[in-house]
Order: structure tokens, then sequence, then C-alpha cells
């Protein structure tokens, strides 16, 4: 086999010598190291980014094992460019924890997107469960990255026990798959349960369940408010998007391309499912107090919205959840990269702080406020195009229920979002100061800005795009 | 050479929005000329489409189309017919006074003309766009800058609560802007969340092709389907027509928002729900509008007479003309119900005609206040002689409403109770007049007591200065065109049928 830059895992072992160097040049650097490391991990990433673009498609490994294509190159530009955001925010987190043990918080990352990406390219159940435990473990130890006092250690304690519990759940459910089928390979799924087995039922079954939870669906969402409060606001960007993406490509993978037609037997669940975490979501994001606990909920509400894509099971379907993932990283990642500004002036997440900022701080109030308009659904920015497409899908396949109740929750949605913007533009402070934001910061909210408004205004090729990538897994 | 007269309208606003951002806070003139100019821009272009409009032609004319996203078959489609270019007459004609009627905007004015010019933006934009999904953008960008456009400038009132709902309406904080802003918002959002639904399922009807209009009115749509989907527009846009019981949200918006904000929001945006109803609900759905007839027509006059006995029970005069848009948007869906050619013009007369009015009422109810702080009806009195201008206008507009003859309120009236009487439930007439009897009750019992009433003892209310400079501009533009429609009623009837005459062959002729 001969060297070319276009060859599979080709990305995946560099990603993974970036992050042995990051830990090697955190071991020789005396004193802070923060800045130098961040900046490695990013250029590194740039690498690592350009080489998914030269990367063949449809390329395998192991036969077949390990492939590259098209919807697996999507889904690994989508890790690498949520890492990419997120850690332009950290860079700018001045915390002492961060100076003393900057690169242990990288190469958690770093190891951490390793597994997503080989989770993306991943068609064998034996390495899409270790893809997925490589994924889990370092989001587990970032969360309690911080040690701040006994509510982030419970956090990551809450986050941890649910999450191994998941895995074994997964683990147990894949067994069942093999018990009956003999084999690994996703395409053994299809014609199992052709065959009417119950333990195979069973088996995908237990499988949706322990997934439901990595994706942060009802009820298995309850672990996502407390990480998300307790961990750094740079990392819980990330890890409401990059984790949760990685979780659906798993779910597409297993049930889309490995069970094909014979999932629509769980269609009908995956509709409940869908419905209640919008419910469950939009309504328990109302009484919060503490932004990133709404973010954390309106999140859920998201995750809900996407998965009925996935119960329209059309690649229509399929190819809406993807875009509508794009639109979730820009506007959610942009808002929590607001929280971390206002974080950084205030030393308060609460949604009192956003009293008067469009006084005090004019630019930083409209991003915010065209992030949560986004995330709310409304036109001109990403986050419309995304439900709009998802209804249009599930609308093809005669959902007309859930899309019904998806329409109605997106106003208890704005409810919420209003509630910030209320506290924004109509209430005022008697702070006058602006709020500083650093440049990098700063960067990463106008790469999201542009992202919601580019997607949001002329959304076409990114239409083409997931429909493309879609078309190749029905 | 073709200009591109639709695009023209629509985007003068927004780009007279873009300049005042960047204008700075620090030349507030500067700021209102803007606006005015950008308004000034639209309405010349709509006084010219509505001249040039041929109506020996008819149809749809001022055509633009080019591709959005041509996989899903969205595309910015623009043109015009004798109802929309009514429409946006209205449209230009209110947001012209509108900018001189909030002259006196002091806090965050600059932020405060390109909210409301956004705002315009999207009405026009509704009216005149073609495609589906363009029509809804444009709607929701009509729907969404009030929410700050009331929260930032506009006033709270008190309301004591009472009833069996004052436990809710004492901690809810009834009265207040913030309440009013989300409470307005939040339905109008609510609406639209139906008609988004309704257009989806036409598109995949339609085989997931294209959102044209055209495309929507040349298919056959299965009646089970059309009988849904116009329930759910009549229910989206209904909501923003303030239908009955969905009607609350607008007393509320309308007394909390600042002067410019109520008079588009009852002057225009409360038409676009009705407009909707029509061009999309009866325009694409004839089976349906048959069907649905009576229940249109039975909310509309529980509109007309409910809203007439709410307004006869207000004491704030924000709220007395508030409810009587509820009733007088009764007229409008009144109208359309009728399925008769008299009734659906009558419908889109008064469609125009109650935007003149509402748009004139609100202008003079804001200079009343600016003047007198005072909103209170039974404190006020015998202002007539302290502000001659302002009183002959408001008595004007009252008449209007009341329907008198020369003003454009009765020609809208008339041309609907007849619709009524010659329809298949010709007892329609007696709400509607019901409904007319008991507006000039509260009509004239406001008029009376603030203007031409005894002189008020209390000392706030002595000397107080009549309109001055560019109020007077709005005042005579409004006063004028309700006049004119009054007295020479082709001007407007004579397009409108060229819209209303293809529609009832549709809704008639199968």
């Amino acid at each position: 086999m001969t060297f070319d830059l276009g060859m599979p895992l080709l990305a995946e072992v560099a990603l993974f010598a970036l992050a042995v160097l990051v830990l090697i040049v955190g071991l020789i650097t005396q004193g802070n190291a923060h800045q130098r490391i961040g900046w490695l991990t990013l250029i590194g990433l740039v690498g690592v980014l350009g080489l998914t673009f030269v990367a063949t498609e449809g390329a395998s490994l192991f036969s077949l094992s390990f492939v590259q294509d098209d919807f697996a190159l999507f889904a690994k530009r989508l890790f690498i460019v949520a890492t990419m955001v997120s850690l332009l925010g950290s860079l700018t987190l001045r915390h002492s924890t961060f100076a003393r043990r900057s690169a242990e918080y990288h190469f958690a990352i770093l190891s951490s997107l390793v597994g997503m990406m080989v989770l993306a390219s991943a068609r064998d159940l034996v390495l899409i469960f270790v893809a997925f435990e490589l994924m889990s473990i370092p989001l587990y130890v970032l969360t309690g990255f911080l040690k701040r006092d006994s509510t982030t250690s419970e956090a990551a304690l809450k986050f941890f026990l649910v999450g191994t519990v998941s895995s074994a759940v997964i683990a147990y459910g894949m067994s069942f798959i093999y018990g009956v089928t003999g084999s690994t390979a996703l395409e053994a799924i299809g014609p199992a349960l052709a065959d009417g087995s119950p333990l195979m039922v069973l088996g995908m079954t237990m499988l949706f369940a322990g997934l439901s939870f990595k994706i942060a669906a009802f009820p298995f969402h309850m672990w996502a408010p407390d990480a998300y409060e307790a961990a750094s606001t740079p990392f819980v960007a990330w890890l409401a998007v990059a984790p949760k993406a990685a979780g659906f490509v798993a779910i597409i993978r297993l049930y889309v391309e490995g069970a094909g037609s014979t999932s629509l037997m769980w269609m009908p669940m995956v509709a409940a499912i869908a419905g209640m975490t919008i419910v469950t979501g939009n309504l328990m994001a109302i009484p919060q107090s503490n932004i990133k606990r709404l973010l954390a909920y309106s999140g859920i509400a998201h995750i809900g919205y996407m998965l009925i894509g996935l119960a329209a099971f059309s690649s229509s379907g399929v190819a809406m959840m993807l875009f509508y993932l794009v639109a979730y990283l820009f506007g959610n990642m942009g808002a929590f990269m607001v929280v971390e500004a206002v974080a950084q002036s205030e030393s308060s997440d609460g949604i009192d702080a956003y009293k008067g900022l469009a006084q005090r701080s004019p630019l930083l109030a409209l991003a915010m406020l065209i992030f949560l308009l986004s995330l709310g659904g409304i036109p001109f920015v990403a986050g419309f195009w995304a439900k709009l497409y998802v209804f249009w899908a599930a609308i093809e396949r005669g959902l007309y229920g859930l899309v019904f109740l998806g329409a109605v929750l997106t106003v208890v949605a704005l409810y919420y979002y209003l509630l910030v913007a209320r506290r924004m533009y109509i209430e005022t402070s008697d702070r006058t100061d602006p709020i500083p934001v650093p440049g990098l910061l700063g960067l990463a909210i106008v790469i999201c800005l542009i992202g919601v408004i580019g997607i949001g205004v002329y959304p076409g090729p990114w239409v083409d795009m997931a429909l493309r990538v879609a078309s190749t897994l029905f | 050479m073709n200009l591109p007269l639709l695009s023209i309208m629509t985007w003068a606003p927004f780009v007279a929005a873009l300049i005042i951002m960047f204008l700075g806070r620090r030349s507030p003139l500067l700021v209102r000329w803007t606006a005015v100019l950008g308004a000034f821009v639209s309405l010349v272009a709509s006084l010219y489409v509505y001249w040039a409009y041929d109506r020996v032609a008819a149809g749809f004319q001022f055509g633009e189309k080019f591709a959005l996203v041509p996989s899903l078959g969205i595309s910015y489609e623009l043109g015009l017919d004798g109802m929309s270019a009514l429409m946006v007459l209205l449209t230009s004609i209110i947001i012209f006074a509108g900018a001189f009627a909030s002259w006196t905007v002091k806090e965050r004015g600059q932020e405060f003309y390109a909210l409301l010019l956004l705002l315009v933006t999207g009405v026009y934009g509704v009216f005149v766009s073609l495609d589906l999904f363009v029509f809804f953008l444009f709607y929701e960008i009509a729907v969404l800058p009030m929410y700050l456009l009331i929260g930032i400038w506009g006033s709270s009132g008190y309301v004591k609560p009472q009833g069996i709902f004052g436990w809710a309406m004492g901690r809810t904080g009834v009265g207040t802007k913030e309440y009013a802003a989300m409470k307005l918002t939040l339905y109008l959002l609510f609406g639209s969340a139906f008609i988004l639904v309704g257009i989806l399922a036409l598109y995949v009807a339609n085989g997931s092709r294209s959102f044209s209009f055209l495309d929507f009115q040349a298919m056959n749509i299965d009646p089970t389907l059309q009988s849904w989907v116009f329930l759910a527009f009549y229910i989206g846009f209904g909501i923003l027509a303030a239908i009955w019981p969905f009607h609350t949200w607008s007393p509320d918006g309308h007394a909390s928002a600042p002067t410019a904000v109520s008079m588009l929001h009852a002057g225009v945006l409360m038409k676009l729900g009705a407009y909707g109803v029509v061009r999309l609900g009866m325009g694409l759905l004839p089976d349906a509008s048959v069907e649905w007839a009576w229940l249109v027509g039975a909310i509309a006059c529980i509109n007309i007479v409910y809203g007439a006995l709410s307004a006869l029970a207000q004491t704030d005069l924000k709220y007395v003309i508030a409810y009587s848009s509820v009733s007088h948007m009764g007229v409008v869906m009144l109208g359309a119900a009728t399925l008769t050619q008299t009734g659906l013009n009558g419908s889109v007369f008064q469609m125009f005609a109650h935007g003149i009015m509402t748009g004139l009422f609100f202008a003079l109810v804001g200079l009343v206040y600016e003047k007198s702080h005072s909103r209170e009806i039974f404190k006020m009195g015998g202002f007539g002689t302290m502000m001659p201008g302002i009183a002959t206008a408001f008595t004007i507009a009252g008449l209007s409403s009341l329907g008198l003859p020369a003003t454009a309120g009765f020609v809208a009236e008339f041309l609907t109770f007849l619709g009524a009487w010659s329809s298949a439930h010709p007892w329609w007439l007696f709400p509607g007049v019901i409904g007319a009897l008991l507006t000039s009750i509260y009509v004239l019992r406001v008029t009376k007591a603030i203007f031409w009433g005894p002189p008020s003892t209390d000392p706030h209310f002595q000397n107080l200065p009549d309109a001055v400079g560019t109020e007077w501009a709005a005042l005579g533009i409004l006063v004028f065109v309700l006049v004119l429609f009054g007295v020479v009623p082709s001007l407007a009837i004579a397009p409108i049928d060229t819209a209303t005459m293809p529609l009832l062959m549709r809704l008639t002729g199968r």
C-alpha cells in the first residue's frame, strides 16, 4: 500500500500524533503553557481539516469496517470546525487550572475528537463501540476539569455514572445482535431483522436507548443541564454540539445504513421520543435563571427537532437532520461564546447579568439576539431553514401531528429566548461600561455569526450538500 | 426601461433602515428625514403602480422572478393585483404619516426608526410576494420587530385586576408594555406556526416542486386536505386579523404601543391577516372556502358585536380605539364570508378604509396623550376649544368609523351589508347593523366627552396646544384620503373589482 494524502485513517493518525505532541510540549514547557499549546492545537487542527478535504472519497480499510464516504467526511469536518471554535474560546480562559494543566485539557479534547472521527467512519459494531468510548471518557474528565466545588464534582460524577451505564446498555444490545448474526458488520443487521428475530429487535432497541443518552434525548436528558452548568463555557459549547452530532452519526450508521428499511418499525417510537424531547426541553427551559441551564434545555429541545428528521426516515429527512446539525453548531456555539464573554466580565451566568446589555455593548447584544433568533427559528438566520426543512421532510411522510407539535413549541421556545432579549434590550442597568470581549472570543463569535447569517441568507449550497450526503445512505 | 418597481417599493425602507443604523446617534433629525425619504420612495412607487396598473388586463402585473433555492422550488417572485395594489397604497400612506407622527420619539430614535422601517419592508413584501415561501419570510419580518418596538418604546397603562381571571391578571402584569409585547408576539408567532404547517402541507401535496402561488392555484387539491389547510390558514391569519376569541392580544398591544407602531399595526398589519385569509385561504382553497364560509361569517358577527360592546365599556381612550379595531375587522371578515362580489368588494374596501381611519385615530390619540398626558376619557373634557384641529380630525375619523356617508367607512360598511343581505346567510346583516349602531354610541360618547363637552376643571388640562409642524402633515394626509375615498369610491372599487371577480369565479364556478 502506497502512501498518499487521501488515504483513509490518515487524518485520525495525524490527530493522534498531534495529541501526543501536545502532551510532550506540555511536559517540557515551564510555567504557563496555555497559549502555546492552544495555538499548536489550533494550527494542527487546520492541517487535519485540510486532510479531510484531500481525502479520497469512497476509500475503505479493514474489509469495509472503516469507510471514508461522503457522510463520514461531512461529519469529520463538522467535528473539527466545532472543536476549533471551542478552542478559540478556551484560549481566552484565564482560570489558573488552565494555566497549570493546559496540556491535559487539550489532550483530552483531541483524544475525544479522535474517537468522533473514527466513529464517523466506523461500519463495524466493535469499532463503533470503541470509538464511542474513546469519545466519551475524556468528556467525563473535562466536565470535572475545573474542580471548582462539590457541584462540579457531582455533575461530573453524574455524567460519568449515567454515561457508563448507557455504554453498558449499548454493549449489551450489541451482544444480542452479534449473538443472532454471528457478525459485527453492519450489513448483517438488516437481513437478520428481516428474519424477525425477537432478540434482534431487543438488541436494536437497547442500542437506541443507549444512544439516546449520548444525544440527551428524553428521558435520558437529565445529565445535560448539570454538566453544562459545571464545566467551562467554551468546552460546554463543544459538548453541546460535537458529541451529540457524533451520537446522531452513530444512529444514522446503525439504523439507516445498517438496518435499512427494517428500522421503520422503530420510527413511531422515535417520533414519540422526538415529541417528548421537544416538549420537555422547551418547558423546562422557561423557569431557568441560569443562561447555561437555559441553553442546555433549549439544546435538548433541538435534539428533539433533529429526531423529527430521523422519524421521517427518508433521504430528505436525514439530509435535513444533517443541515440542522450545521445550523445548530453555529447558533448554539455562538450563543455560548457570548455567554463566556459576559461571564468573564460579570462573573455570573445568571440571566440577570444581561440587563441593559444593548446599551452597554450593542454589538454583543445584537450578536446574542441573532443567535437566539437562529435557535428560535426566525427567517434569515440559519435556524429557520433548519426547522423548516425538518418539518417539510416530516410532512412528506405524513407526520402532521409531530410537525404541529414542533411548530407550536417553537413559540414556547421563542418565549424564553425573548425573555433574554427583554433583559438585553428593554430592561436597563445602572452600569454603562461596555463589556470587554477578548479578541479570540470575538473571532469565535464572528465566525459563528458568519455561519448563522451566511446559511440564513443563502442556504442553497448547504441544503444541496446535505441532500447529496444523505442520498448515499439510502 | 423596466424598473423592478415592486422590489424598489419593498426594499427602500430596508435600505433606509440600514443607512439609519450607520448614521450614528448624534443626528436625530437626519435619522428622521432618512426615514421619511425611505417611506417617500415607497409612496411614490406605490402611487405609480396603483395608477399604472392595467385594469383591463387584470391579473398579476409588474412581475419579477428569479430562483432562490432551485432544488426546492423557492423563488423570489413578486406580482401585484388590484387588491394588493390597494393594500400597498394603504401601507405607504400609513408609514409616511407615521414617520411624521412619531417625530417626537426622543429616546433611542435611531433604533426606533430602523425597526419601524424593517417592519414595513416585511409588510410590503407580504402584499406583493407571489411565492408562498417568500410570503412567509416577509410575514415573519412584519411580526417580530414588534416585540422590541412595543417593549422598548411602549407605554404601560394601569389595568385593574378584576373578574374571574383577576388573580391571573395580577400575576402576569396586564397593562404593562412588557406583558403586551410578549403577548402580541407569542400570539402572532403561534398563528404563524399554523400558517407554516398549512403552506408545507400544500407544498407536499403539490409534489414538493414549487412554492409559487400561481402553481398552487393551478392544481387540484383534495377537498379533505383543503378543509384542514383552510382551517390552519384561517386560525393562523385570523389571529393577526383579531378574530374572536384570539383577539385579546390586539387591545393590549395597541394600547401599549407607541403611536407610529399602533398606527401601523392596527392600520396595516391586521389587514395583513385578513389579506392572508382572502388571498391564500379563499384564493387557493375554493371548496374549503365555501365549506367554511358559515364559520368565518358567524365568528365575524361575534367580532362586530363583541368588539363594539367591549369598546363601549372602556374608560381608556386607546383601549376604545383598539376594541373598535376588533369590531371593524369583523366587518372585513364578514364581507369576505359573504362570497358575493359586493361583499368581497366591501371587505377589501373596509381593509383600506379602516386602515386609514385607525391610523388617524391612533395618531390623534398619540397627540392628545402627548399634550395632556392622559388617556382617561372621563377626566378630560372641552379640548375642542383648545385644540380645534385635533378635535376636527377626531370627529371626522369618528364619523367615518360609524359609517357616515361621504367618508370611506360608509362605502365599506354599505357594500358589506349589501353583500351580507344577498348572501346565503342574510341574517348576518343584523349583527352588522347592531355593530354599526353600537359604534355610533361609543364614538359619539368619546368625542363628546373629550372634545365637545364641558371643559374639565382639572388644572392639568388647561391651555393645551394644538397640533404643530409635522403633525399637521400626518393628520392632513390621513383626513384627505379618508374623505377622498368616501366621495369617489370608484378610485378603489375599480381595482378591487379586477381582483375579486376572478376570485369569485373560482369559488362559485365549480
